[in-house]
């Protein structure tokens, strides 16, 4: 027997070609002779391995049809990153964005029935509301003045330029329902503003000056702090609970807000009433956060949002309405000064928001 | 954004029916109903139409053959698994490029794949390897080979269109062919 018939007897024997008769003699030649076995062995993985590739070969011919007939430019049009950062967000955060909308749900309904069940957890539940009441309400209520020909402001928070061409930040419960906004900058002059853009879940608003009487700020000295910052930083912020800028000065006391809240740090730092709004910097001239509100039942502690929902705010603003916008991350004008030089430069741009 | 698969995207059963049975019908509608899915994943992950077109067949192999050696049980929905699947390669691919892998967009839940996708990995590998072999084989041993055993023509039939002069000239050519493809597919 040659080689080309052993080969073809292999084949035929790995086939299942054969007949009973051959096969056994075919069997015992193979246990008596390793070289045998051997190639029947090689072969056997070789044909497996051709037919492997016969299959993936015409799958991929099938799947090539397949493709063919798919309008990928129509499809990938759809799909693609979306350039709106928070679309984008949202489309990559559904499901988590779903499973946090239906906890707020199941806690506002937990939470409806407790205060049902319960007399004394009403009560408490009272107590927090009340805390969380006076925490949105560092608003500056203008004491009932003396009868005049000019209607007083009905309240009143701080603001800053987030870009030269009067774009201010403040935060959402400064102008909520109010019918007409002013900003008043540090020499006394006011402006007529519009709420451009607001952020209720993270008390956020954005203000832009609509008045012929406005000129274009100066370029911003302060920039936008692009990481967390950490506790113990020293903060100051600038703010109008009176009628003229205050300074306030503090350090970074926790990284949550109240109640765990993540929007937002807790702030040892002195703020009164109309503080609202105004911008907390570190000492480097960083924005780190807007001031929110404060805690009444816990001394010092006053709660800011933080510098990342500011650019969120920021990149959700058509970028060319902008013009020299507050820079992010990067390094401030003002770093490397003594403090009263840092203030002097901020006050120009921190306003006192008047909603009427 | 949900993206809306077209309707007429086979039940995973029919999937399965279908392709134990060989049915092109089921695999095309399978190939374009999930297509979409996983080109959002590579677009949105460093990755452009052909990366995709790649990874989305290789992750329709990878189920192919699990469906063919019957070991598919339909634990998760098959949208899940090729998801997973799909994944699982472009990242290795990624990281292959030395890209970054890290801030991974997903649209879909993620199953564990790895082991799946080792073993499509091996059976690449031997892919590749057969593929180079009979590359370097030539003309017209390839030819002959690939008639013999994919086409399964007769003999005879490569007989007559090789045009030799008998049945024996021809086996005796188609094994010389298949020693030396024997060779290169086992040396490599």
């Amino acid at each position: 027997m040659n080689e080309i018939e052993l080969e073809a007897i292999i084949e035929d024997y790995l086939n299942g070609k054969l007949t009973a008769n051959e096969q056994s003699a075919f069997e015992q030649l193979r246990n008596n002779d390793p070289i045998v076995d051997h190639k029947v062995v090689a072969h056997k993985v070789f044909l497996e391995s051709l037919k492997q590739y016969a299959d993936v070969m015409s799958l991929k011919q099938q799947l090539d049809a397949a493709h063919d007939r798919i309008d990928v430019a129509a499809i990938s049009a759809k799909v693609k990153p979306h350039p709106s950062r928070i679309i984008r967000m949202f489309r990559n955060n559904k499901a988590a964005i779903a499973v946090a909308a239906s906890f707020l749900v199941l806690a506002s309904v937990v939470y409806f029935g407790q205060t049902r069940q319960d007399d004394n957890m009403q009560l408490l539940n009272n107590k927090v509301i009340a805390t969380q009441g006076t925490l949105n309400d560092i608003v500056r209520v203008v004491k009932e003045p003396k009868p005049s020909t000019i209607t007083p402001a009905r309240f009143g928070g701080s603001g800053f330029a987030i870009s030269s061409n009067g774009y201010i930040l403040t935060s959402y419960h400064v102008i909520k329902g109010a019918d007409s906004v002013y900003v008043q900058n540090n020499r006394g002059e006011s402006y007529k503003a519009k709420a451009f853009y607001t952020d209720p879940v993270n008390d956020i608003a954005v203000l832009k000056i609509n008045d012929s009487d406005f000129t274009a700020l100066g370029a911003l000295p302060y920039t936008l702090k692009r990481t967390g910052t950490s506790i113990g930083e020293l903060v100051y912020t600038l703010g109008y609970p009176k009628d003229d800028v205050v300074l306030g000065d503090g350090y970074v006391s926790s990284k949550t807000g109240l109640n765990g809240d993540t929007v937002s740090y807790q702030v040892a730092i002195p703020v009164n009433p109309g503080n609202s709004g105004g911008p907390l910097l570190d000492n480097n001239g960083n924005i780190v956060g807007v001031i929110k509100g404060k805690e009444n039942k816990i001394d010092g502690a006053a709660f800011a949002v933080k510098s990342k929902y500011i650019a969120e705010a920021l990149n959700a603003i058509p970028q060319d309405s902008l013009r020299r916008r507050v820079a992010y991350g990067k390094r401030s004008s003002l770093q490397g000064l003594k403090r009263e030089q840092q203030v002097r430069k901020m006050q120009e741009y921190v306003f006192m928001v008047k909603a009427y | 954004m949900s993206l809306k698969l077209s309707s007429s995207v086979p039940t995973d059963r029919e999937v399965v029916l279908g392709i134990l049975n060989n049915s092109e019908e089921v695999l095309n509608k399978l190939y374009a109903g999930y297509y979409p899915m996983v080109l959002q994943f590579i677009l949105n992950n460093n990755g452009d139409e052909d990366d995709a077109k790649d990874v989305y067949q290789e992750a329709i192999i990878v189920l192919y053959n699990k469906i063919k050696t019957g070991n598919f049980e339909l634990s998760s929905k098959l949208k899940t698994y090729l998801y997973s699947v799909s994944r699982r390669i472009w990242l290795k691919k990624l990281a292959h490029l030395s890209k970054r892998t890290n801030n991974i967009a997903d649209f879909e839940d993620v199953l564990m794949v790895e082991e799946d996708v080792e073993k499509h990995e091996e059976r690449d590998m031997q892919f590749t390897q057969m593929k180079t072999a009979l590359e370097r084989l030539g003309e017209p041993c390839k030819t002959i080979i690939q008639d013999f055993y994919i086409q399964n023509l007769s003999m005879q039939e490569i007989c007559e269109k090789f045009g030799y002069t008998n049945t024996d000239n021809a086996k005796t050519q188609k094994y010389k062919c298949l020693q030396r493809l024997k060779k290169l597919f086992f040396q490599s």
